[in-house]
């Protein structure tokens, strides 16, 4: 076995850190914004400009859309790269929700271009509008409905904790079109553009993790043109669950570099703190606590590896997803915890981020399938074996 | 124009130096290797001079097995060729040895400007540069931050103490590269990707007309007696008591103990 990480990925990962060094986190340091009131979005759009030109922004995407065309080994390298640092504008290197999306190329080829292609460039940024109020993990049970009427579809309903919405130049809908099918051929994916009338804005949803990004969106007869439904009619909740599934990883990677970037930055506070006469680091409650999260982080990031190069050879590796994604994102919340105790009174404070990963990470147990829902599919994959 | 670039792989400068007792190297273990980031300027020079006006760069390192990363790392920037002298009786430290075979491939070579770096930052020996020009019998300018190219010749700034010289030289020449020259450009995937079509060759000794004598340690003008670590910083002296009579202490102590004033 050969698990050499290919140089051609050493060399995009030395890019990547001189890029955020270099010109991310001095951006960052000069704009000096509070990340609890909302990054601000003219600097996310930079990031994300920028971010494209060097190739950065849609690397996973197919190349003839402007993507990178990188496999999913050398997406996870990045993703846990990116996530090393302390800082909010690297979000926009890579893109979360906002950024282009998979699901989008089960679009038509003139869908991929007017929607998907504008994403891969950075120039717009979209939104992923599933979840409603009565509809969480359970998004099946969705009751946004639209309704055909002749070459138009009326939506009605209303979305919740939507990432991106307020800024969103269209948001990829679900919406039930038929009520007895539901899941099994009943949800429907439309785009929707800003500024369609009867399409709303309510109000933001301020989060423990800070920002200003989640917000509710309102359909009141909004009108969408057929030619908006993005893949078959009925056919949206699969094309959800899919796309969810291949985020999951991503978010596994990305806990994975957080982890590695609180440990580190708990084992040199330990070193430089003096109590008793002594660094805390010669204490054994301070050192197994270290040893622990390092010991669960090499579990992690291997579990990550593992599943992308397997992914890369072809398998469905949608059990094993859950699993990095479910332990990846518990252990980072651990992680998180060490820092903060380790770092005492100081990872209490606002004057380290400390604090702010620690609510941070904090969503990721529940984003994109919450730790119950990853360990009910791998129940399911054991079982149905 | 034709433009050739002598790069160097060096430790990464996050990477924790370490020297093993009785080796007069680096311990490689664990260490991430860079390019050097001198010569980093040297390539962006180049691909800059290309992109305005025409031409070719070619990247030229001398090192063991693990350097082609470096070079590979170079081709991905934008560089369209590299020369790797890739052979045991080549490696050394010693800066006349690594001059000598890097002259001799250059003579094979054609060539209107060579760049490099003024110094790589691992045994920061400032010659490269300035001896392959001697061999070569051109003119060289050093430690360059500012660089415009006329017919036939160049203009280049260089820093000097206080102030800055400006050198007109006719091409062929050698430049050493200073921080401030450009800011590097990332190897994007694109290039990455690009970069493995790239031709890049390996050379032996005798590939570039060299005895093996005369390169390589054989070759050497000087020898590594010892490699130590720096010692350990003394923990500090607290001077205690009123400010006075502290201040007496102190100017005592740096006279007599320090011997600083």
């Amino acid at each position: 076995m050969d698990f050499t990480i290919p140089e051609e990925i050493e060399i995009l990962r030395r890019s990547l850190r001189k890029f955020i060094e270099k010109e991310v986190l001095p951006m960052e340091e000069k704009a000096d914004f509070d990340p609890d009131e909302g990054v601000p979005q003219e600097l996310l759009k930079k990031v994300r400009i920028r971010s494209h030109d060097l190739g950065f922004w849609g690397i996973d995407m197919p190349e003839q859309y402007g993507g990178g065309g990188l496999n999913t080994m050398g997406t996870v390298i990045m993703r846990e790269e990116v996530s090393k640092y302390f800082s909010s504008l690297t979000q926009s290197i890579f893109g979360g929700p906002e950024g282009p999306s998979k699901i989008l190329l089960a679009g038509t080829e003139a869908q991929i271009q007017k929607y998907l292609v504008p994403v891969v460039k950075g120039e717009q940024s979209c939104c992923f509008a599933l979840t409603e109020p009565n509809a969480g993990s359970d998004a099946a049970s969705i009751e946004t409905s639209a309704v055909r009427d002749g070459d138009e579809w009326v939506i009605n309903g209303l979305k919740h904790f939507i990432t991106n919405g307020p800024y969103a130049d269209y948001a990829i809908v679900f919406a039930v079109t038929d009520r007895e099918k539901r899941a099994r051929g009943g949800i429907t994916c439309f785009i929707v553009e800003k500024g369609t009338p009867g399409l709303s804005t309510g109000k933001i949803q301020r989060t423990m993790g800070g920002g200003d990004s989640q917000c509710e969106l309102i359909f009141e007869d909004c009108r969408v043109p057929h030619e908006n439904v993005l893949g078959e009619v009925g056919m949206g909740f699969i094309a959800a669950m899919t796309f969810l599934g291949g985020g999951r990883l991503n978010i596994a990677a990305g806990a994975v570099g957080m982890t590695e970037k609180l440990l580190k930055a708990s084992v040199e506070y330990a070193k430089q703190r003096v109590q008793f006469g002594k660094p805390i680091a010669t204490r054994q409650a301070i050192q197994w606590m270290l040893a622990d999260i390092a010991t669960e982080l090499y579990a992690a990031r291997n579990m990550v590896y593992h599943t992308a190069w397997r992914i890369d050879q072809g398998e469905m590796m949608v059990k094993e997803i859950a699993m990095s994604k479910l332990y990846a994102t518990e252990l980072v919340n651990r992680a998180a915890d060490v820092a903060v105790q380790v770092h005492g009174g100081m990872g209490y404070m606002k004057e380290l981020p400390i604090e702010r990963v620690y609510r941070g990470v904090r969503a990721l147990r529940i984003v994109e399938g919450t730790s119950e829902i990853q360990r009910f599919i791998i129940a399911r994959s054991l079982l149905q074996e | 124009m034709k433009i050739i670039v002598l790069m160097k792989q060096v430790p990464d400068t996050e990477t924790k130096i370490q020297v093993k007792p009785g080796e007069t190297a680096i311990s490689t273990d664990g260490v991430t290797f860079v390019i050097n980031p001198y010569d980093e300027f040297a390539i962006e020079e180049a691909l800059r001079i290309k992109e305005a006006k025409g031409g070719d760069v070619t990247l030229i390192t001398l090192g063991w097995d693990k350097a082609a990363e470096a070079l590979r790392t170079g081709l991905a920037m934008g560089a369209d060729k590299a020369v790797h002298l890739n052979d045991p009786a080549f490696l050394t430290n010693d800066a006349h040895s690594i001059a000598l075979a890097l002259s001799k491939t250059l003579k094979k070579l054609q060539y209107d400007l060579i760049l490099c770096g003024k110094q790589a930052i691992d045994y920061d020996n400032h010659q490269i540069g300035v001896r392959v020009a001697e061999m070569l019998g051109i003119p060289h300018v050093a430690v360059v931050t500012k660089l415009v190219l006329e017919d036939g010749k160049a203009v280049a700034h260089r820093e000097i103490e206080g102030g800055t010289e400006v050198v007109e030289t006719p091409l062929p020449a050698i430049i050493t590269c200073q921080k401030g020259l450009n800011e590097p450009r990332y190897a994007s995937l694109k290039g990455i990707m690009q970069a493995k079509k790239k031709p890049l060759e390996a050379k032996k000794v005798a590939d570039v007309d060299a005895s093996p004598g005369e390169v390589g340690q054989a070759g050497a003008k000087t020898v590594v007696l010892t490699l130590t670590m720096p010692p350990d910083r003394a923990a500090g002296k607290v001077v205690e008591g009123e400010p006075e009579d502290a201040a007496r202490q102190v100017v005592k102590l740096l006279r007599e103990e320090a011997k600083v004033i």
